[in-house]
């Protein structure tokens, strides 16, 4: 890395504040609370960005349920290059075969990670699969997938923060930013 | 060459993979592979525009079919000129076919997917001149295969219109899908003598091929 990471600087614009993302995680619990009334509700988060609004929306619903974690590697990635194939990092740790399943993700763009996760968890027969996204960014969509419950649409902008990174930085910022595109191109 | 049945998450592997016009269309046709996402490099050509004898003189050719999906998926990565162009021959692809379903995908696009994926090295490999990489081809072939992505300037323009126009007549797209009617096959004959005449320009767009 060429370029020391500032936190403070680095971001050209706050999109989200703390404050809003707050708000809408609760109304969106609330809505996913009276959906999933009666039924076994397991969320199922994909790491690593989706790990703060998973934590913040699980306890903004008002129902027992699972959680699970799952992880898959990135295009790119120098690790999975050999494979030249999504590989499954993290899978499930039990079994949703009868559960309705709430897919929990950062954010969606392209909707290939999502297509992806959604045909392997279809394959392991939940009662229902559903998905809720914190940020949708649908300029700049190539796979269409049906979005159940989204947080915020957004322009189509680089975006850190609230678990989102960008060369595995600034997932601990509180809220939702722009990223300088100067920053693109120092950072390795 | 019939790409038809290529490509289906065998890019890598293939000894017949496409050649592909610009090593963006490369570079998408692995990330599409890596999400297992099935695609199809140039299948279908669209006739978009015929003379008052009936005779193709413009047509479009998306760069990818993704079967599963039923979209085609259009990448400009070149500049500003050309991307009007491609806009402009996607809204009279989407007026005559409306039951098309294709999505432009803009330099801007593509350049964001590969900061995402980590792929700043790529930047500058895949846009401009220096992206541009027409692979080696027999004639008939390089006519088929080329795209206005991997060509420059106005000869790019008709070398385009050449390849897209020898598709139509050369590759049978699916039939099912475009210049339906009985004036297809009057179509197709012009088309192919157009073609025959202009796959000479085309085929000087010829160079190495991507890395």
């Amino acid at each position: 890395m060429s370029r020391p990471v500032d936190l403070a600087n680095d971001i050209g614009e706050v999109l989200l504040t703390e404050e809003q993302i707050a708000a809408r995680v609760a109304e969106l619990g609330r809505k996913i609370s009276a959906d999933y009334a009666g039924k076994n509700l397991t969320l199922v988060s994909v790491l690593k960005g989706s790990l703060p609004f998973m934590a913040d929306l699980m306890r903004q619903i008002a129902l027992p349920l699972r959680i699970d974690l799952m992880e898959v590697s990135s295009y790119g990635g120098t690790a999975t290059e050999s494979s030249g194939l999504v590989r499954i990092i993290k899978d499930l740790s039990a079994s949703i075969s009868g559960e309705d399943v709430l897919l929990v993700e950062d954010i969606i763009d392209t909707g290939l990670t999502l297509n992806y996760l959604v045909r392997y968890l279809r394959g392991k027969n939940p009662a229902s699969l559903k998905i809720c996204t914190l940020l949708d960014k649908p300029a700049r969509r190539l796979v269409e997938i049906p979005v159940d419950y989204q947080g915020f649409e957004i322009p189509d902008q680089f975006v850190v923060g609230y678990g989102l990174d960008y060369s595995e930085r600034y997932r601990n910022l509180r809220f939702v930013g722009v990223l300088r595109p100067e920053v693109y191109s120092s950072l390795g | 060459m019939d790409h038809r049945n290529l490509g289906d998450n065998q890019a890598e592997a293939d000894p017949m993979r496409p050649a592909f016009a610009h090593h963006s269309e490369a570079e998408l046709a692995r990330i599409l592979s890596f999400y297992e996402v099935r695609w199809q490099y140039e299948p279908d050509t669209f006739p978009i525009g015929w003379s008052l004898d009936g005779a193709v003189i413009e047509s479009f050719s998306p760069d990818f079919y993704l079967p599963d999906l039923d979209l085609y998926v259009e990448l400009t990565t070149l500049k500003q000129t050309l991307v009007r162009k491609k806009n402009r021959k996607l809204r009279r692809l989407r007026e005559l076919y409306p039951d098309v379903r294709i999505k432009l995908f803009y330099a801007r696009d593509f350049r964001m997917l590969l900061i995402k994926f980590g792929r700043l090295g790529l930047l500058d490999e895949l846009s401009g001149t220096t992206g541009q990489a027409t692979p080696p081809r027999e004639p008939a072939a390089a006519a088929i295969g080329a795209s206005a992505d991997g060509m420059a300037g106005a000869d790019a323009d008709v070398a385009a219109v050449a390849a897209e126009v020898a598709a139509e007549a050369h590759v049978a797209p699916d039939a099912g899908r475009a210049g339906r009617g009985r004036r297809r096959g009057r179509r197709r004959r012009s088309a192919a003598r157009t073609a025959a005449v202009m796959r000479v320009d085309a085929a000087s767009f010829a160079g190495p091929a991507p890395a």
